[in-house]
């Protein structure tokens, strides 16, 4: 195991409800999701087409993606609905002193 | 003369001269509004079209491209190995959103706007549905009551016998072996006889001619043995051959089948069919191995059968050479001709060769089926230059019936007879 490399991503102010945010830490393209007050991070390409899920709808915790409506879950990244067949990369979070970090590793 | 009723406002009222269907007005083959009402009668109502062999796509994802008179199809087999044929037309903006000729997909995916179709067709997804997010604010996107199941391909509906695909725009057509007849279905079930079928190749051609013209032809067992020297001269083909002419009840659909006479058969395993001294000795294969002609037991006597299944297919058995050939029309002076060549699962290596070096005599090169391309042509040539005149079928006769010979123009007669009844008939 290698040491958790928490990286100051976003402030928790900027998320919101019902979407997503874009980040780019260390040039890695992720999203960010707020959902009932819990945080969750996942790449942000789909990997079906080529749209980002931050501009995308979350149904619970499930984002849909706004170009072909396949849809992963944002805490395990596996796909749940069609066309999406790969599991999307998740990243660890967490939220301290308002905050969003993320474990680049 | 017999004043026909031509509903559906062509130009120019249809005279048949004779009556019956033994005097043919060229305008049949001239007339673009004529054709457009074919396309709808024959081509996307009431028939079976072919559109492919089922060996073309093993696989769950494969495709083809195919057509439909002039629609163009997707033959594709899905996850599950059920085929599906959906129109290569985007339920959104409609375009023809397939270019490939063929390939393995997991989805289909219209590049305009990449709206995404599943192998069967369904619509899957569609971007930016929801809308776009701007300012908090979320705008544009399609209406709610926007329903993805209600903008799917166009799905037809398939059947597949022996390993030959079928596709209909018509929901309502009978069954394909209602379609077909019991006596065509006969022998169509002698070629595809359950045997797995491996696909050898294609020949493509643009042939500048009506496409019935194809029908027509082999529907003419007149002409093999006077347009065709090659087979004379080689003796594959003789008017005295033993020979049928058979169709189903409409008259539609056909099957020459014919037995090389003793003047050119071969008798056991070794002889050849180049032992034809009686034709023209002086002319020799440059290879023999060109017409080394081996029966092989589904043949069950007849050494060629050519079927006719009205409006778009022909298959052939000529000797060791199997194939299926598409007829694609492209307005009424055109149609693009596709040969598939195949043969089956139990060929031996020797028998894959075989046919391969038979198959010379067919496709837009070969030294019996040029001949076709060109005598096509140029009888569209001549319908062109005078619209108001008529091609005789009298051969044999003038009504329609089944033969033992092939010294006839009856089968050309039977098409027409149900041509007439189809588009003759009120909407």
């Amino acid at each position: 195991m290698t040491t958790p490399r928490w990286t100051d991503v976003a402030a928790e102010a900027d998320l919101f409800e019902g979407a997503g945010i874009p980040v780019a830490p260390e040039g890695h393209d992720i999203a960010l999701f707020a959902i009932d007050g819990e945080v969750f991070a996942t790449d942000n390409l789909c990997t079906h087409g080529h749209a980002k899920l931050c501009d995308g709808f979350l149904e619970g915790h499930e984002i849909e993606c706004p170009f072909h409506q396949g849809r992963f879950d944002v805490r395990s990244g596996a796909p749940t609905c069609a066309p999406a067949t790969e599991a999307v990369k998740t990243w660890p979070v967490k939220v301290e002193g308002g905050r969003v970090y993320l474990d680049l590793g | 003369m017999n004043p026909t009723p031509d509903t559906g406002g062509a130009p120019d009222a249809l005279r048949w001269e004779a009556g019956d269907t033994s005097r043919i007005p060229f305008a049949v083959y001239t007339d673009e509004q004529r054709h457009r009402r074919e396309l709808e009668r024959f081509f996307y109502r009431g028939h079976w079209c072919y559109v492919g062999l089922e060996a073309e796509i093993p696989n769950p994802g494969d495709y083809r491209r195919s057509v439909v008179g002039e629609r163009s199809v997707i033959m594709v087999r899905a996850e599950g190995g059920a085929i599906h044929v959906v129109e290569n037309v985007c339920a959104h903006r409609g375009m023809r959103f397939c270019r490939e000729r063929h390939g393995n997909k997991k989805e289909f995916v219209c590049p305009y706007h990449q709206w995404s179709y599943a192998l069967n067709g369904d619509l899957q997804g569609v971007p930016l549905r929801r809308g776009v997010r701007q300012d908090g604010q979320v705008k544009g996107g399609m209406p709610a009551d926007f329903d993805p199941k209600q903008h799917h391909l166009t799905q037809l509906k398939v059947a597949v016998r022996g390993g030959v695909v079928f596709a209909s725009f018509d929901p309502e057509v009978e069954s394909l072996e209602d379609y077909m007849g019991p006596t065509i279905l006969g022998y169509f079930d002698r070629l595809f006889n359950g045997r797995k079928l491996n696909i050898l190749g294609y020949n493509r051609q643009r042939i500048p001619g009506n496409w019935k013209l194809m029908q027509e032809n082999i529907k003419d067992p007149y002409h093999p043995g006077l347009l065709h020297t090659w087979f004379v001269t080689f003796g594959l083909w003789r008017a005295d051959n033993k020979s049928e002419l058979r169709m189903d009840a409409h008259h539609r659909h056909a099957a020459m089948i014919s037995t090389r006479g003793s003047a050119g058969q071969a008798t056991g395993s070794a002889s050849q069919v180049t032992q034809v001294s009686s034709f023209k000795s002086s002319m020799q294969l440059e290879d023999p191995r060109f017409l080394d002609i081996v029966p092989e037991p589904w043949w069950g006597g007849p050494t060629a059968v050519m079927t006719t299944l009205f409006p778009s297919v022909i298959f052939q058995q000529q000797v060791n050479s199997v194939s299926t050939r598409h007829i694609q029309p492209d307005g009424h002076g055109a149609f693009d001709f596709v040969w598939t060549h195949f043969g089956f699962e139990d060929d031996t290596p020797e028998m894959t060769q075989r046919r391969l070096r038979q198959a010379n005599l067919f496709g837009p090169g070969g030294f019996v089926s040029a001949d076709d391309g060109e005598v096509i042509e140029f009888s569209q040539q001549g319908f062109e230059s005078k619209p108001g005149h008529r091609a005789l079928a009298e051969l044999g006769g003038r009504e329609v019936g089944e033969t033992d010979h092939m010294v006839t123009e009856t089968l050309i007669r039977g098409m027409y007879a149900y041509w007439r009844q189809v588009m003759e008939a009120p909407l």
